[in-house]
Formats: structure tokens, C-alpha cells, sequence
């Protein structure tokens, strides 16, 4: 590296996972587009499992005294993971994570850093953005839902160029495939997020369909962000929720058998419907419960972690405390 | 005058604008003449109007005003919370910042506190809220909480409150708690006073509260109660649970069997069946019951932390002065 760490003020953290483009391609446009900054700035390659040739080509540029750090995981972690172990080594105050693929255009990385004059995390999406139909639909879905789940609107969560200040990522954890809603957990710590438009890429334009498991794995994730987001400290709000659903119809069939063993006399004991009826009350009894343990685990390990977040504490202790009239007001007990 | 050096007073306040000013005046206007050091801290629980403009023009003329800034709106709970967190008092003084309370009444709740109470609660005995949304469903709340922690207070919603500082930052606040401090508190075993307090009808901005709120109180005190049972006796709690559960199954495959015997030996499967599945169901509470107590038993809450908390030297043949 060429440059101290102390000097940089900009680090970009670009996650080498399985879908890449060969660095001849990519480090130039990311090059001048960081360039155009004109601040110290380091990259950090992050590589999601052992890929060698990668590895080489990097080296290389580390060797022409590029500001690059590179650091290699023995097997694949997840992006957020990657990304994490990434900050570890990042000195910059802004944070930039950005696609090992052509993504958007270099040229859009002034506009992600300048946007942070106004907001902690800046996350874009493309525009105009080449497409096909279906994807559209899948991507329109996919918000849909998040903003229903969340009532917050973005986008293109799938856009990986993205800048923030260093605190986001000091105190939001990310894990697994999180990255994507970092924006999401962002906002629930309390900080600025803004969505800007950026170019597409051209290389960025091609066909590409996804296997049924990942909109599988996309609706899972949403249903995790639900979680964490609204229940992480008030499990038996959730449960609770579920449990006294199940427990209601269970109560209710119950009843119904019951009034019609009394009054119709049709056999309760030989009706399934017995079968289902204690199934459900059991069921919600048991996921009730179930809040109550996680109720106990936030109670009993929750003591470290805050509810809230606090933007800043003002306080003057030079002020004079005479301004208000008050009886005793020419000789006022003055605190430190 | 009194047994304590400093007084913290901490107000929430949210979307205040117009309260903010009054409010800091009164308090000066009510503590000055005690001759007791304080502070006052405001929280501003991100409101989006120009209160924290105005704190900080009264910070910045009063050295005894600190204002807490939240980044976004976390609710009345964390705001109390984080005003306890930063205040230096030795004693603490909570109120809304809506101006319905009034800060003259801080004097008689120093002097409870001065006889040796741990806490002192406010009791709105001539509430200025509207009847049917907010009078009747507190009334009933109340009633319900005193049943249910054993903790008899008249008014849990009552912002004007009055702790030891040991006592209320030992006590876990999180969610929307800030109305079952003194049945969270009871963990400890505090000395509780209740004084009646005045209470003015709303001047400014409007009221924050709404009907949907049974739901939620009645799950936190679901909470309450578990995790204050678990100190006192754990298991015990979830062994309660069970109970009715074990029961109903006993008696439903007990039933199920007894009358196979006049039917020559054919069970009914749903009756047997049903008894099974209420039995399981209430073994496998009795396990997340132990499970309860192995997360409570590495957790960091210790009972003998609270029993410290609030105890007192009767005699002792050694003397430690």
C-alpha cells in the first residue's frame, strides 16, 4: 500500500463472491471513478472462498502499489459476513461497498459519496435499467412485500453500490445475506437513509434467471427482516399474536363440539374434529410459551443492549443558570 | 435540608414545542426555593417540530439543562430510560413533558422520599382526561395490574414518579414499560409511597395515546409477571401453566378409557387421543419451564442484586459505621 492509514478517508469494500468480472474490466472504471473524489481512498477485496486466479490478479495490482488490501475466507461466508470481516480493515470515516461485477457506472461513485453530505447511508438504485419483463415483476413483488412488511420504500435492494459513514456499520451487525437490508436496519437504528438514481452499467445487461429456491430464500429474508426489525424485543408480541390466534379457533371448535354433544347430542367422543380442536389450544399454548421463554432470554441477557440510540447529548455546563426569575435566583445552587 | 445532594429531573418530551418553555420554568420555579442542587434532563424523543430547537436555546442559558437527543422516535419508555441513564442525581424525578403534571408537587415527593421510601408514585386523583378513552380502560388496567403483580398501586400510568438512583437503573426497562416501573421494581422488594398529585388538562400539542393499547398491556403483563415470578420461584411459573392442561388430559383419556370398557374394549380415538395430546402438550410446558430456568440461571439478573438493592442494616453485633 502506498498510502498511510491514517490518511485514508474513503474505503471501499468490494465483495468477490461468485458472480464476477475480471479485474482488467473492473478496476479501472472503479479507479477513475474514485479518482474523481479527490480524497485518500483504499480498497478492500473481500474473497468469499479460496479463488486463486483472482487472488494472483490482485496481487498484481498490489504489487504496481495500487491501495488495495486483499483478504481471502477458506470457504464462503455470505456477503454480509465478508463485508464485516472487510470493515475490520477499512480506516476510512465513509464506507463504500461496491460489486466485484459491473454493476453501475464508475462515474456514479461521486454521487453515492457526496449524497452522505445529507444522510448516513446512501444506497441507489438503477435507472434507466434494462430488463426483462419478469424481472421486473419479481422485483416490483419483492419491494412490494418488503414495503408492506416494513412500510418502508426502496427501490433496487439488489443494487450493491452503496456508501456510508463508518458508525452505520459499527453498530448495525450484519450476518448471512443481511447486506441487502442494511438500508432496512439502518433506518430502524435511527439513521438518515437516502436512495439516489444511478447509471446502469453496461455490462450489467444480460439474462439471468434465478433457480425457485432463491425466491424462496428472498421471501424467508423478508420474513427474518420482519422479525428482527419489529419483534427482536418483544417476542411475545409475535408469539403471542400466533398464540392466541391458534388457541381462539381451537377454543372455539371446542365450544361448538361441545353445545352440539349438549343440546343436539351428536357423540363427542367419536368426532375427529375433537382430535383437531385440542391440537390447535395445545398449539397455541405451547408457541405462547414459547414467547414467554424468549420474553425470559431478552429479560434475563437483554441488560447490554439499548432500546434506543441517542443522536448527541447537549448540554452548556458553562451556561449561567440566573436567566429565570425565581426567588432564591441571586444566589442559585450551581451544579458542576 | 435534605439527605441527598442532587436532584435529577427527567422529561420526556415528544413533539413539545409549546410545553418545552413552561415546563423548565415551572420546574425551576418549584425546586429553586427547596435549596436542593439539580438538573434537569429533557429527552427529545425525535420529535419533528422545533423542540429541540428550544431545548437547546434553554441549555444554552441554564448549565443545569441537559437535552438527550434520540435519532428517531423510540417511544416513552426508552426516553425514561435514557434520561436515567444520563442523569447524575442521587435522587430521580420523572414527568411527562405535556405540562398535565405539575412540578410544584416535587417537593412533598422529596419528603417521602427523605423518610426512607425507595420510590415514591403519583396518583391522579382528579384526572383531566377524557372519560370513556382514557379514564375507564386506565381504571380497569390498573385494577388489573395491582391483581396481577400484587403490587397495589392506584395509578401505574402516572408520570410523576420519585426513585433512589441505585433502585431504578438496576431495574430493566425495555418495550412499553415505563407503566409497570413499580411492579418491575417489586423484583426488589422497594419501600413504595403514594402521594396524590395534581393534574392539569392538556394546554398544547394532543394527546399520544389510543385504545389499542389493551392488547399490549395485557401481554407485558404477561411479561412482567413471568419474569418476576422466575426470580422469586422459577419453574414454578410454568408448572402453574401446565396445571390446567394435565388436568384436562387426565381426565379425558381416564374418560376415553373407562368407557371403552362397556363397549367391549373399543377405544375412542379422538377422546384418548385428545387426553394424549394435552398431556404431552403440558410435559413439554414443564420442559420449556426448565429450559426457563437454565437461560435465567446463565442470564445476568441476580435476585440476591435486588435483595441488596433495597436492604436495610437492622442491628448488628459488629458496628461498621
Amino acid at each position: 500500500m502506498t498510502m498511510s492509514k491514517s490518511a485514508v478517508q474513503v474505503s471501499v469494500i468490494v465483495y468477490v463472491g461468485a458472480r464476477r468480472t475480471s479485474l482488467e474490466a473492473l478496476y479501472p472504471e472503479y479507479k477513475s471513478g474514485l479518482a474523481g473524489l479527490g480524497v485518500p481512498y483504499e480498497l478492500i477485496f473481500v474473497l468469499d472462498g479460496p479463488q486463486p486466479g483472482y487472488e494472483q490478479s490482485l496481487a498484481r495490482l498490489v504489487a504496481d502499489g495500487e491501495p488495495i488490501t486483499v483478504i481471502s475466507l477458506t470457504r464462503y461466508f455470505g456477503e454480509a459476513t465478508a463485508i464485516m470481516v472487510g470493515f475490520e480493515y477499512a480506516g476510512g470515516s465513509v464506507i463504500l461497498t461496491l460489486p466485484a461485477y459491473l454493476q453501475v457506472e464508475g462515474s456514479e461513485i461521486s454521487a453515492l459519496y457526496s449524497t452522505l453530505a445529507t444522510a448516513d447511508v446512501v444506497v441507489s438504485y438503477r435507472e434507466p435499467r434494462a430488463t426483462r419483463w419478469f424481472e421486473s415483476l419479481r422485483r416490483a413483488a419483492f419491494h412490494g412485500l418488503l414495503r408492506f412488511v416494513t412500510r418502508l420504500q426502496f427501490r433496487d435492494l439488489g443494487c450493491n453500490a452503496r456508501a456510508m459513514r463508518r458508525k452505520v456499520l459499527e453498530e448495525i451487525h450484519l450476518y448471512g445475506d443481511q447486506q441487502r437490508f442494511l438500508p432496512v436496519l439502518a433506518e430502524r437504528q435511527g439513521f438518515r437513509v437516502a436512495e439516489i438514481a444511478v447509471r446502469q452499467s453496461k455490462g450489467d445487461r444480460h439474462d439471468h434467471t434465478y433457480p425457485p429456491r432463491n425466491y424462496l430464500r428472498g421471501f424467508l429474508d423478508i420474513f427474518t427482516v420482519f422479525f428482527l426489525v419489529r419483534f427482536t424485543k418483544r417476542p411475545l408480541r409475535f408469539f403471542g399474536m400466533i398464540g392466541v390466534a391458534t388457541f381462539t379457533v381451537g377454543i372455539l371448535e371446542l365450544l361448538y363440539l361441545v353445545i352440539a354433544r349438549i343440546w343436539f347430542s351428536s357423540p363427542l367422543a367419536d368426532r375427529p374434529a375433537l382430535l383437531l380442536a385440542s391440537l390447535l389450544i395445545v398449539l397455541g399454548v405451547q408457541i405462547f410459551a414459547l414467547g414467554l421463554l424468549g420474553e425470559l432470554i431478552i429479560f434475563t441477557h437483554g441488560g447490554g443492549s439499548k432500546d434506543y440510540q441517542v443522536d448527541r447529548v447537549i448540554h452548556y455546563p458553562d451556561a449561567a443558570p440566573a436567566s429565570v426569575k425565581s426567588p432564591s435566583a441571586a444566589n442559585p445552587v450551581i451544579v458542576a | 435540608m435534605y439527605p441527598f445532594p442532587k436532584l435529577s429531573v427527567i422529561v420526556p418530551f415528544y413533539n413539545e414545542e409549546d410545553s418545552i418553555e413552561p415546563m423548565y420554568a415551572a420546574i425551576v420555579r418549584a425546586v429553586t426555593p427547596l435549596q436542593i442542587s439539580f438538573e434537569m434532563v429533557f429527552v427529545d424523543d425525535g420529535s419533528r417540530d422545533s423542540t429541540v430547537l428550544r431545548g437547546e436555546e434553554i441549555a444554552r442559558r441554564d448549565a443545569r439543562v441537559r437535552i438527550v437527543k434520540f435519532r428517531r422516535n423510540y417511544g416513552q419508555t426508552a426516553a425514561m430510560a435514557a434520561g436515567i441513564q444520563c442523569a447524575s442525581g442521587e435522587i430521580l424525578v420523572t414527568m411527562d413533558g405535556d405540562l398535565q403534571n405539575d412540578p410544584a408537587d416535587i417537593e412533598q415527593f422529596l419528603e417521602k422520599i427523605a423518610e426512607g421510601y425507595d420510590m415514591v408514585v403519583g396518583w391522579r386523583h382528579q384526572r383531566q382526561d377524557k372519560l370513556i378513552s382514557r379514564k375507564i380502560p386506565s381504571m380497569i388496567a390498573n385494577r388489573l395490574i395491582s391483581r396481577v403483580t400484587g403490587v397495589r398501586i392506584t395509578d401505574n400510568g402516572c408520570s410523576l414518579k420519585a426513585f433512589r438512583r441505585s433502585l431504578i437503573r438496576s431495574i430493566p426497562l425495555y418495550s412499553e414499560m415505563h407503566r409497570f416501573i413499580p411492579a418491575m421494581a417489586s423484583i426488589a422488594g422497594p419501600r413504595i409511597a403514594e402521594l396524590k398529585v395534581r393534574h392539569h388538562a392538556r394546554q398544547f400539542g394532543k394527546s399520544k395515546y389510543g385504545l389499542a393499547r389493551v392488547y399490549k398491556v395485557l401481554l407485558d403483563l404477561m411479561v412482567i409477571k413471568t419474569v418476576t415470578s422466575f426470580t422469586a420461584r422459577p419453574l414454578v411459573w410454568f408448572t402453574l401453566l401446565c396445571l390446567p392442561l394435565t388436568l384436562i388430559g387426565l381426565v379425558t383419556l381416564v374418560g376415553g378409557l373407562l368407557a371403552a370398557i362397556p363397549a367391549g374394549g373399543r377405544l375412542s380415538l379422538p377422546l384418548t387421543g385428545s387426553g394424549v395430546i394435552f398431556l404431552s402438550a403440558a410435559i413439554i410446558l414443564m420442559a420449556s419451564g426448565t429450559l426457563g430456568e437454565l437461560i435465567y440461571k446463565l442470564g445476568d439478573v441476580r435476585p440476591d442484586d435486588f435483595a441488596r438493592l433495597t436492604m436495610r442494616l437492622v442491628a448488628s453485633h459488629e458496628s461498621r459505621e
